[in-house]
């Protein structure tokens, strides 16, 4: 009897110990990841989440950034934004614009790096050569393009005339201020798209294009049952980030065109700006700014639904 | 035959990529080519793109009659300090989410790829709102602190510490070694080129960066290039020439950055996200 309760006591002591032991354990191991992801998580929480819920705020209040007044205005900010033309001209622009520098970016991106990989050593010098725009300061950029669109001094209008053709004025025509964008856009991307692909294209097996020669496949053939398939996760990776990207264009616009001419290249990113910044409206802009963040959820979630089983993050 | 036609072929190919490489650096080519012009020759009828004449009045008049090395100065502070807060806040925070197991991981690491996606200018105005509470507008600390925590560095570190294989750190833990010491002494040698490829990407990025900076700084003297630039040619105090010999003058350092690590650079890039 004796002997037996002792043992049981001496056992549940030691499992006492134990579990003591894996409490602090664990303990430790909670807190060396929570105390190492601390400075990001201040740093997010001042600003990004607390700016966060305060455009949130911001959003149902009626504001000019000066006055100390504040008003509750509930609804009305985003009811007078959907009322706005301008909102839908802009929405409209931000679509229009990644319709516009997406694919052709990615598609030019593609079949320069086929291209670029398959002379030989010459590649990385015309590698180095086509990722420069994107090192490059899109701000000191903007400035160079202006001249080059400027439609009487410009080279482009000069080039054209040379052909009889009366080039267009640019930027400052409504009907041609977005494709002047989207052509800077596009140039901007192909180097960063590029880089990712030859990056993807590295990674499919050499023996499936010997393979493939030997069956008597041509080249397009190999292009289109080898590589595009193999490349799937790429374009996808490809895609998503373009995407990203050219919903956030900003700086071409403020240096290049502001908005305009008559709001033909205002997009939502800029109108945001325009609205706080320019005729201080917070609370519209704020109203904005949601609608954008919302925007931006929705294609996110869309694209991580379609890519989940492709790309990996893991 | 066969070789001919092959000769003939990669002639095509090369023609058309120096044909498309040749747009691409254009307007660089253009933008040296007009720094370098008498301010009369700007706006010249020619068709050819190169200067007839090389004049350095515009260089003269950017060292002269702006605060040029105030600007490069201020740009080359802020994007090194920039770039070394990030990569350090996100070297600790990609340890963090790539080797321990705990409670809310996944879901602050699905936050971390948000603040990727979401742009600046969404939360800009409470951001800009919160630097002023703080008094940092006109401060470099208003530019530099908002973006500290970076979600792209972050992504990036921790996708590279995913390939460093878990024994090595397991062992080093049963041998008694701290979590300090076996991020010092095992993830940091592991990962120096992937911290040198991401700290090239983010010091070109923030040296280059506009939006922030645009809003943040305004007294003259704490300008930094890209911002300079703009705020002069808008205001028209800066004719073309010299606006181009800045515009030379700050994609120089870049391009000879680029030119140094072009490997590493290309890897940062290529690495970000296509790890399977």
């Amino acid at each position: 009897m004796n002997t037996v309760s002792t043992h049981v006591q001496v056992n549940v002591k030691t499992q006492r110990a134990k579990r003591t032991a894996v409490n602090t354990n664990r303990l430790r191991k909670w807190v060396w990841p929570y105390a190492m992801l601390s400075p990001a998580l201040v740093l997010y929480g001042t600003f990004f989440i607390f700016p966060f819920l305060f455009a949130l705020f911001l959003s149902f209040m009626q504001w000019n950034l000066i006055s100390p007044d504040m008003e509750y205005v509930g609804l009305e900010n985003y009811r007078n934004l959907f009322a706005d033309d301008v909102f839908w001209v802009s929405f409209k622009n931000t679509f229009v614009y990644a319709l516009g520098t997406v694919p052709a970016s990615m598609m030019i991106a593609l079949g320069l790096a086929v291209l670029v990989e398959s002379v030989g050593r010459a590649r990385e010098i015309y590698r180095f050569l086509l990722f420069i725009p994107v090192v490059a300061s899109l701000a000191v950029t903007s400035l160079v393009w202006m001249l080059l669109m400027n439609p009487h001094s410009g080279l482009f209008n000069k080039y054209l005339s040379v052909f009889g053709i009366e080039g267009p004025n640019w930027l400052n025509d409504p009907n041609w201020a977005m494709w002047s964008l989207i052509i800077i856009g596009v140039w901007k991307a192909i180097g960063y798209n590029l880089v990712l692909y030859i990056a993807g294209l590295k990674g499919i097996d050499n023996q499936l294009y010997e393979a493939a020669e030997i069956d008597g496949a041509g080249k397009w053939k190999q292009f289109f049952t080898i590589t595009m398939p193999l490349l799937a996760p790429v374009n996808l990776f490809v895609l998503i980030v373009s995407i990203i990207n050219s919903f956030q264009v900003f700086t071409t616009i403020h240096i290049m065109t502001q908005g305009g001419p008559n709001n033909a290249t205002n997009v939502l990113v800029y109108q945001v700006w325009q609205e706080a910044f320019q005729f201080f409206d917070i609370g519209k802009a704020s109203a904005l700014s949601m609608v954008l963040f919302a925007l931006l959820l929705i294609i996110t979630i869309v694209q991580i639904r379609m890519t989940e089983s492709k790309v990996h993050y893991q | 035959m066969i070789a001919n036609r092959k000769n003939l072929r990669l002639i095509t190919k090369h023609s058309f990529i120096i044909a498309v490489t040749f747009a691409a650096l254009f307007p660089f080519i253009w933008m040296a080519s007009i720094s370098v012009k008498p301010a009369n020759e700007v706006f010249e009828g020619a068709l050819g793109f190169l200067p007839k004449s090389i004049s350095w009045d515009g260089y003269l008049q950017v060292f002269e009659q702006t605060p040029f090395f105030t600007w490069a100065y201020n740009s080359l502070f802020i994007a090194i300090v920039q770039t070394i807060g990030q990569v350090v806040i996100a070297f600790f925070a990609a340890y963090a989410f790539s080797r321990f197991k705990f409670p809310g991981r996944d879901l602050l690491f699905y936050f971390v790829l948000a603040t990727m996606i979401i742009p600046v200018q969404a939360v800009m105005i409470p951001t800009f709102l919160t630097i002023n509470m703080f008094g940092w507008i006109n401060t470099f600390a208003g530019v530099i602190v908002p973006y500290l925590a970076s979600g792209y560095a972050i992504f990036l570190m921790r996708q590279f510490f995913l390939s460093i294989p878990h024994e090595l750190a397991s062992a080093a833990a049963i041998d008694g070694c701290g979590e300090l010491r076996i991020l010092w002494h095992i993830y940091l040698p592991a990962s120096m080129s992937a911290v040198a490829a991401l700290s090239i990407i983010l010091f070109v990025n923030h040296w280059n960066e506009f939006y922030w900076p645009l809003l943040v700084l305004t007294d003259e003297q704490k300008l930094t290039l890209p911002i300079a630039l703009v705020h002069f040619q808008n205001e028209g105090v800066m004719e073309w020439v010299p606006t181009m010999a800045v515009s030379t003058l700050s994609t120089i350092p870049v391009l000879i950055l680029f030119l140094f690590t072009q490997k590493k650079f290309v890897e940062g890039f290529a690495n970000s996200g296509l790890k399977g």
